[in-house]
């Protein structure tokens, strides 16, 4: 029984040569594209359930792959990416894309990944009402944070902040996805707001605020909640 | 003390006292010994001597004192909106009167808060003592006036002219002291001005110093330069006339012969000018009175209507010598001026042709020597802004630093410095300064200290091009400016590029090692043992393209600082060929290598292992493009004094405009699928290391049967050529 099929869309031969076996070997049935028309196609005719994408294609830019992609299909994208790129990444989270790798990496990391994508593009993911993790749990039917069964007293916009993040859970959320969600579409360039809310929900939620373990930064693209 | 001391002085302190206390403290023995005070006093130190000269340092102290305070006005920028009631219109010449109208007309203007404009005129081809009038225009402009040069036949029709059209309300004019004679023929210029002025105001200045000279025409140094012509010519042509003459009159009879002495008249006007037409006219009336008129061969008259006709002669002869004199005049006027607005044009295509900053100042240079026949010399700024020779023209001229520094000076301060100015007068450059409405652009230096100072007409030559010059000069600087701004564009994008490349070539086999690994650590067990055999496989082969990969940075980075050293030494073609094929085989297995050296190959002078280099990135740049399964053939024939080695593949070829290009860094052909290949530094590796050891290689396409491409490497063959045998 497959657990999900995997479209690799990478020009270079060498990486489907590892992630073909890898990715069979860890259960997915994986499928191979090397050009971005061959992606569309196989993404439109083939059903995978996760695309991982390279965004140095040979036909047309990644990140034109994305916006195509997202205007009929709510299919994860995993990209693959350079790292010390920060921009080509945060531009293909805010076009769609729903996490990011950085080239070179392990295939844990990537599988970890995959599993994430996947889990959330099951319906029950979107109407959670309950988020636990470690010792905290949050009521989001109830708007009720708790930590080692004590009450942790959040203001509104922490908590939607919080809530928000605990939503996606494993995925990245870039500074502008969250401060579009928590303070709206005026506010993308406040990037100061979310320090000083995220400071303050780290002080309120985590162990050790100074090592931050559930609120993750993810430098130059934004934050990740564990899961 | 001497009045230049005084005009040269940083400063000037005023110690004051009236006339009774200085002949007190001459009573008291405080300024000379007793017996010489009493000399004194008797002699020249009388109260009235006292006061005057009281009034003169008074006076000249007020003067610096004003030039200074309209200077500190000037330059703390106090330009505002001038009142507009009030313009001044000063005239100024090369008279030492012209200083103090310029001073008086400083005052005025200041006090009336009125704009004021300086002009000079000077008649037409008149030479004029220009370096005092230029001292004075300098001044004047110092002082905050604007500056005008001016030629024209009638002064006052010019002045008024220029009055109403510049909206003048007040003149200021000097008045020259005037023998008696000219004070009885002509009216002085200020009284017809007053004549003229209508509702402007006439402010006259008067001279209250002896003047050490007089202004205007010096006929003799006009004389001197063609007294043969003037005096030679009219002569000639009389008594030419007086032959044709003679011969008609024994002819036929003639009633006018006067008629032809005008034609004489007439001809030396033309041909040599007015002075010596009016030489002709008094000879004709000479001679005509003499050969023609009875009784002949004396100057007696006999009729007394002869007598009336000789002098109406006389006066129609001057009158027609003025005319014609005038109208040579006016010819040579416009040849002159048309001659030097061809110059001007020809300079300005000249100019226009030139885009960068030497071209310009050469440009320059040469047409200013060739116009004036002085050594030129131009400067501009470096970036810094320290100021360097540009140019010199001709160039075995020298500017020693002494000249150095009144460029300098000149740069700065944007005015004249060097010879015959206030700055620095020993150097024998006159140096000026190029302005444009920015800011000075570069100083031109004239050799002036020489062979004299510039020729009348060549000051508005200068004038002119170097008008020009400072607008192309600025032209140039932008150009560069730009040009230097495209080069570092042109460097960022190679950056790019190398990073590009870098993340891509480093990364890619990086990704693969790293996910084959990690593959294999985490999965392995579920893996088939093929499987696995071909992840350790892919990271072998990831590892080695990572090795090749830094191994051609590494070179590069060699080549870039210059650091490569050749180690050359006698090598044999077929032995690095060979090594070259082992190690592209490995990569490359199962390609087809057609291999044929000519048997008589001799030794070439290379270094072994950057030949092996160079050979293996051709080879592994045919098995990329040359096309799956196509055979790579390689060449070697020697070729005059070289081996040519050749890689010929039989791809899609290359389109002749990216020959070049090819052996540029970075630069990559797409593959037939339109991926981009390979690292972009092989080929222009390989053309570094063949320039290093002294040899060439270029590329071909297409090859064969309009299909593929062919390197060739030609390298020199070794000094004392082996033959094969010997060596073996």
């Amino acid at each position: 029984m497959s657990e999900g099929r995997i479209l690799v869309v990478d020009d270079e031969p060498q990486i489907h040569r590892f992630l073909k076996p890898a990715l069979s070997a860890a259960g997915y049935d994986a499928l191979q594209a090397f050009t971005a028309a061959e992606a569309e196609r196989l993404a439109a005719t083939s059903a995978p359930d996760v695309i991982i994408l390279d965004l140095g294609l040979p036909d047309k830019d990644g990140k034109e792959v994305i916006r195509s992609l997202r205007t009929w299909s709510k299919l994860p994208i995993i990209v693959l990416s350079a790292r010390g790129v920060e921009a080509e990444k945060i531009e293909a989270l805010d076009l769609g894309a729903d996490d990011y790798v950085e080239k070179p990496f392990g295939i844990g990391e990537l599988l970890a990944r995959i599993r994430t994508a996947i889990r959330h593009r099951e319906p029950a993911t979107v109407s959670m009402s309950r988020f636990d993790i470690g010792d905290l749990s949050i009521d989001l039917a109830k708007r009720i944070v708790s930590r080692g069964g004590e009450r942790v007293h959040l203001t509104p916009k922490e908590y939607d902040l919080l809530a928000h993040m605990a939503r996606h859970a494993g995925l990245v959320m870039t500074h502008r996805q969250l401060l579009v969600a928590v303070w709206g579409p005026a506010h993308t360039e406040d990037l100061h707001y979310l320090r000083v809310f995220i400071g303050q929900l780290r002080t309120k939620i985590e162990r050790d605020p100074s090592a931050p373990d559930l609120i993750r930064t993810e430098p130059g693209v934004g934050y990740r909640f564990a899961e | 003390v001497p009045d230049i001391a005084l005009k040269k002085a940083d400063e000037v302190i005023l110690v004051d006292l009236p006339p009774a206390d200085l002949i007190e403290r001459l009573k008291q023995g405080k300024v000379y010994l007793p017996d010489n005070a009493e000399r004194a006093m008797e002699g020249f130190f009388r109260p009235a001597n006292l006061t005057a000269l009281r009034e003169l340092a008074l006076r000249r102290a007020a003067d610096r004192v004003d030039d200074q305070m309209v200077d500190f006005l000037r330059r703390s920028a106090i330009e505002g909106p001038w009142a507009t009631g009030e313009r001044l219109l000063v005239l100024v010449g090369p008279d030492p009167l012209s200083e103090k109208v310029v001073r008086t007309a400083s005052r005025l203007a200041s006090g009336l808060n009125a704009p004021w404009l300086v002009i000079s005129i000077t008649r037409p081809g008149a030479t004029v003592d220009s370096g005092r009038l230029e001292e004075t225009m300098r001044l004047a402009e110092r002082l905050g006036a604007e500056t005008r040069r001016v030629t024209a036949e009638d002064f006052v029709a010019e002045i008024m002219r220029t009055a109403r059209r510049e909206n003048v309300t007040q003149i200021v004019v000097g008045r020259l002291p005037r023998s008696l004679f000219a004070r009885l023929t002509r009216r002085s210029l200020p009284d017809r001005l007053i004549g003229q002025a209508g509702d402007i105001n006439v402010h006259v200045v008067s001279a209250d110093v002896p003047l050490d000279a007089r202004p205007g025409f010096n006929w003799r140094t006009r004389s001197n330069e063609n007294a043969l012509e003037a005096i030679g010519f009219p002569l000639a042509a009389v008594v030419a006339i007086t032959l044709v003459g003679k011969a008609i009159t024994a002819i036929l009879t003639l009633q006018n012969i006067a008629m032809l002495y005008l034609v004489a008249v007439v001809v030396c006007g033309v041909v040599s000018g007015r002075r010596s037409a009016v030489f002709a006219a008094l000879l004709s009336f000479v001679a005509y009175n003499f050969f023609f008129i009875q009784p002949v061969h004396t100057f007696a008259i006999d009729k007394p209507h002869e007598f009336f006709a000789l002098f109406v002669f006389l006066a129609a002869a001057i009158f027609t010598a003025e005319l014609s004199g005038r109208l040579r005049e006016q010819a040579e006027r416009a040849r002159s001026q048309e001659k030097a607005t061809q110059a001007l044009y020809d300079f300005s295509r000249k100019l226009s042709g030139a885009a960068r900053l030497d071209n310009v100042l050469d440009a320059t240079a040469a047409h200013l020597y060739a116009e004036t026949g002085k050594g030129t010399a131009l400067l501009t700024p470096r970036q810094d802004g320290e100021l360097i020779i540009g140019t010199v023209w001709p160039p075995d001229l020298a500017i020693d630093p002494t000249a150095m520094m009144a460029a300098r000076w000149a740069f700065e301060k944007s005015e004249l410095a060097g010879f015959s100015t206030a700055t620095l007068p020993q150097v024998p450059w006159q140096f000026r300064p190029i302005l444009t409405a920015r800011k000075p652009v570069a100083v031109v230096g004239l050799l002036l200290g020489e062979n004299g100072p510039l020729r009348p007409g060549d000051e508005q030559i200068v004038h002119g091009v170097l008008e020009q010059a400072a607008v192309a000069i600025d032209r140039a600087r932008l150009f560069s400016e730009s040009a230097r701004r495209a080069a570092l564009e042109e460097s960022d994008r190679l950056h790019t590029a190398l990073f590009a490349s870098l993340s891509h070539d480093l990364k890619t086999p990086l990704a693969t090692i790293s996910g084959a690994a990690t593959s294999l650590r985490d999965l392995g067990d579920k893996m088939e043992e093929p499987t696995r055999r071909d992840l350790l496989t892919s990271i072998e082969e990831e590892a080695s393209r990572l090795g090749r990969f830094v191994a051609n940075l590494f070179d590069m980075t060699r080549l870039e600082a210059g650091t490569l050293k050749p180690n050359l030494e006698t090598i044999d073609i077929p032995d690095v060929v060979d090594g070259a094929l082992q190690r592209v085989r490995k990569v490359y297995p199962g390609r087809i290598f057609d291999v044929s050296l000519a048997a008589d190959l001799p030794s070439i002078e290379a270094d072994a292992h950057l030949l092996g280099q160079v050979l293996f990135n051709l080879l592994e740049n045919a098995c990329k493009y040359g096309g799956e399964g196509n055979p790579i053939s390689i060449f070697g024939r020697l070729d005059g004094n070289e081996v040519a080695i050749s890689v010929t593949d039989q791809g899609k070829g290359i389109p002749e405009k990216d020959l070049e290009k090819i052996f540029e860094k970075f630069y990559r052909r797409q593959k037939s699928d339109g991926r981009a290949a390979g690292t972009g530094l092989g080929l222009s590796i390989a053309k570094g290391f063949i320039e290093a050891m002294g040899g060439t290689i270029k590329a071909e396409s297409p090859a064969v049967r309009r299909r593929g491409t062919r390197f060739i490497v030609r390298l020199p063959v070794a000094r004392e050529p082996r033959s094969r045998d010997s060596a073996r």
